[in-house]
């Protein structure tokens, strides 16, 4: 149902123009979830953005349904890795801000979004401020607002990026059941590979300078997904070592020219005298 | 002869303060919106506006007695200059400051023009609108006293230069304190509950 075609985008600025995508193809069927993965810089953020709408491409297009995406709009609901709540309205108020707009009637609104919230399991602080939240509720209340806008397809800028570990992997268990549930089609973006194969039915591995897509993996496995899990554990293996060489082309980038991968991943212990006191 | 009791002198002044503040709040938001929303105009007017502000509001006393005589136009015209600038500013700043984020979310949940600017742009930029209504108030209070010292008609300023001229300490000491008076009152009941709310939804009161 969404076509991304030859997306090139290009970012000018003073010191040089950058290819942020470069020739991106990718489909992705209805009720699909899709993970893409890549270092920082790859182009993942500013292929979802362009999905959204919130970015133009330099060229290339996407169409979702045949119809090419020209702006932002509620078919196609985005989470920022910060919740974007508004702090001037109530939970409630935020998740119906949307809704508002769709022009549904104050009563379908309030319920559907009482609806919404029960099902991120945040009914009791219906009336409280955003700031009164902790982070992983917040983001709880975005996810809240973009499903009440009932839009078929979910995109999600590494929404659990800011959260800590054991509020993460709850939430990683709810969007499970929420998209088994809601059967959208999730694009999300991470660069965090346990928690793409967690998610994927389908992992992206993007590659950085210029950003593309470098391989993509088929994640076969039951749901609900556990990290521990031995055949996920195999998978992520797989892709950390596509991964890795596009990590060393990043970090040399960014580093001096001596460093390489080999050199300093390597941790010399306090016990490299073995067989010393022989 | 004035009536130079203080309650009437009070009136008339709070009466010409409430009016020019209320033109100068309209005319502020409306610049300050227009500026914010055209890049030409903010780099042509916003000089201007700076610039403006850093004159004194009394300066423009001359030139308003010649357009507008003596007498309340004037004395408004001095209130509406000496508030107008700050106010604009503020939503101008305010505006600018609101965190691209909550556009973006905004657009995404369909909010288009007009509408996404009633309900995202300016309720985000609340608090900087409101201190700059503060300072606008406390602005157009010292326009008002300018304004009645230098033209004598009426209102406090004007019971204010009798007193000096009738070296009646007494009184000028007294319309000092009823103007403090008159200053804190509104701000508790109107600026201070404002800000007050906001900084509460917001989460960013200290208590």
């Amino acid at each position: 149902m969404l076509e991304i075609s030859g997306v090139y985008k290009t970012f000018t600025q003073k010191n040089g123009a950058t290819n942020a995508l470069q020739d991106v193809h990718l489909s992705i069927k209805k009720g699909e979830f899709v993970v893409l993965v890549g270092p920082s810089g790859c182009g993942k953020s500013t292929l979802l953005n362009i999905i959204a709408g919130l970015e133009k491409p330099t060229s290339g297009q996407v169409c979702k349904e045949g119809r090419p995406i020209l702006e932002a709009g509620p078919d196609r609901m985005v989470m920022f890795q910060e919740a974007a709540l508004f702090p001037w309205l109530k939970v409630i108020e935020n998740v119906e801000y949307g809704m508002k707009i769709k022009g549904l009637g104050k009563r379908e609104r309030r319920e559907k979004a009482i609806h919404f919230l029960k099902m991120v399991h945040l009914t009791r602080f219906a009336t409280a401020y955003p700031h009164e939240l902790s982070v992983g509720m917040r983001q709880r209340v975005a996810l809240a607002r973009a499903l009440s806008m009932d839009s078929d397809i979910l995109l999600m800028d590494e929404p659990f990026a800011a959260l800590d570990s054991q509020t993460k992997s709850i939430l990683h268990t709810e969007l499970q059941q929420i998209w088994c549930a809601t059967k959208k089609t999730i694009i999300f973006v991470t660069h965090n590979v346990d928690e793409a194969v967690l998610l994927a039915d389908r992992v992206i591995v993007m590659t950085a300078n210029p950003g593309r897509i470098k391989k993509e993996f088929r994640v076969q496995l039951g749901r609900p997904r556990n990290i521990e899990d031995i055949d996920l554990a195999r998978t992520v293996g797989q892709i950390l070592g596509e991964l890795k060489e596009e990590v060393e082309k990043v970090a040399k980038a960014e580093l001096d020219s001596d460093w390489t991968l080999e050199n300093n991943s390597f941790v010399p212990g306090s016990n490299t005298h073995l067989g010393n006191g022989i | 002869m004035q009536d130079l009791s203080i309650p009437i002198a009070a009136q008339i002044s709070m009466r010409r303060l409430l009016v020019g503040y209320l033109i100068s709040l309209l005319v502020g938001l409306l610049l300050g919106i227009m500026i914010s929303r055209s890049k030409y105009l903010d780099e042509t007017l916003s000089p201007l506006l700076l610039g403006m502000q850093t004159l004194p509001s009394i300066c423009w006393i001359p030139l308003a007695i010649l357009w507008f005589g003596l007498g309340e136009e004037s004395i408004i015209f001095v209130i509406v200059i000496g508030a107008i600038f700050s106010i604009s500013m503020a939503v101008v700043s305010g505006i600018k400051n609101v965190p691209p984020l909550f556009i973006r979310a905004a657009k995404t949940m369909g909010a288009k023009g007009w509408h996404s600017y009633t309900t995202v742009v300016i309720p985000a930029a609340l608090p900087s609108i409101i201190s700059g209504m503060k300072q606008g108030w406390s602005f157009a209070w010292r326009a008002l006293m300018a304004g009645e010292l230098l033209t004598p008609t009426s209102g406090l300023g004007y019971v204010l230069i009798m007193g000096r001229d009738l070296h009646d300490m007494n009184q000028v000491v007294g319309i000092m304190l009823v103007i403090v008076i008159m200053g804190l009152v509104i701000d508790r009941l109107i600026f201070a509950r404002a800000e007050n709310a906001i900084l509460y939804r917001w989460g960013l009161s200290r208590n």
